[in-house]
C-alpha cells in the first residue's frame, strides 16, 4: 500500500513493571493523545499496529500518508503511559512495510 | 551583474508584518422565540472557544485563541460580530453550524457575512437589517411603534 506510511515506534517508561503492555492500550493511548491535541474532527484517522513486542517494547504503526504528521505530532507528545512517565521515540519510518529487524539499536 | 538588497535588521522585520483578521458576522436563532437574550460576549466567546477546542483540540484552540474577540453583541437584533485572525477563521467558521447551546441558551448560529475589515462587515449589517425593516414596517400600525421598530433595528455601538 503506497497511501500508508510505517512508523516503527520505541515506548520509553520510567517504571517498566507497573504497567501492562497490550497493543489496545497503546492504540488507545495514542488516540487519546491524537484526539486531546487535534480533537474530533481533527484527530480522526484509521491507525493500525502492524506488529507489536511486548518484550522490546517496540510497535509499528500504519497511517494513512496525509495523517502522518499529526499521528507522528501526537506519539511524540505522549507523556504518560497509565499514568507512569513516558515517552515515544520514532526509530524510523517509511512508506514500505517495516520489521522490528530493520533497525538496529 | 550585482542586485543590490537592503536586508532590514531582524527586529524591523517583524514590525512590518501586518497581522490579517477576519470578521465574522453571525445571528444568533434561539430555540425558543424570544424578545430579548441575556447574551454576553464573554458568554459567546467562551462557547466559541469551548466547541473549537472539542472539536479541533488544543491545536485549534491554539490557532484560535490569539486575536479571538466578540467585537459586538446585541441582545435585541441578536446579531454578533466575532473577530479571528486570517489562519484560525477555518476552525471558527467550521465550527458555528455545529453550536446547538450558547451559555444555557439553546440556540444556533447563522453565518452571515465574513470580512476583512470591520467597516465591510457593519456595512453588510446595515443593510442586513434594513432588509429586515423593509419587512416588517408594514406590519406596525402606529408611527410610534415603528418609530421604536426603526430605533431597535438599526442600534449598532461599536465602540468595544
Amino acid at each position: 500500500m503506497t497511501d500508508s506510511q510505517y512508523l516503527d515506534v520505541k515506548l520509553k517508561l520510567r517504571d517498566t513493571e507497573s504497567v501492562v503492555l497490550t497493543p489496545g492500550y497503546l492504540s488507545g493511548c495514542i488516540l487519546n493523545s491524537l484526539d486531546n491535541l487535534f480533537g474530533e474532527i481533527g484527530g480522526r484517522t484509521s491507525l493500525d499496529i502492524v506488529k507489536f513486542s511486548a518484550a522490546d517494547r517496540r510497535l509499528i504503526l500504519r497511517v494513512p500518508q496525509e495523517f502522518v504528521e499529526r499521528a507522528r505530532i501526537a506519539v511524540t507528545l505522549i507523556g504518560h503511559y497509565q499514568e507512569v512517565p513516558c515517552h515515544f521515540q520514532v526509530l524510523k519510518t517509511s512508506n514500505k512495510q517495516l520489521d522490528f529487524d530493520d533497525v538496529g539499536l | 551583474m550585482y542586485i543590490s538588497v537592503s536586508i532590514a535588521p531582524r527586529s524591523l522585520r517583524c514590525n512590518m508584518v501586518r497581522i490579517k483578521n477576519r470578521y465574522i458576522a453571525v445571528q444568533i436563532v434561539p430555540y425558543a422565540t424570544k424578545q430579548t437574550l441575556h447574551l454576553k460576549d464573554h458568554i459567546l466567546a467562551k462557547c466559541i472557544l469551548q466547541n473549537v477546542e472539542k472539536h479541533y483540540g488544543v491545536y485549534g484552540l491554539g490557532v484560535v485563541e490569539q486575536g479571538f474577540r466578540v467585537k459586538y453583541c446585541n441582545e435585541r437584533t441578536k446579531i454578533a460580530v466575532i473577530r479571528c485572525v486570517h489562519r484560525g477563521q477555518r476552525f471558527v467558521s467550521s465550527m458555528l453550524p455545529l453550536i446547538t447551546l450558547i451559555g444555557d441558551l439553546r440556540a444556533k448560529f447563522r453565518t452571515l457575512y465574513i470580512g476583512a475589515t470591520i467597516i465591510q462587515c457593519n456595512k453588510f449589517i446595515i443593510k442586513h437589517q434594513k432588509q429586515f425593516l423593509d419587512r416588517f414596517m408594514g406590519q406596525v400600525e402606529s408611527a410610534k411603534e415603528r418609530q421604536d421598530l426603526f430605533k431597535r433595528v438599526m442600534e449598532l455601538d461599536m465602540d468595544r
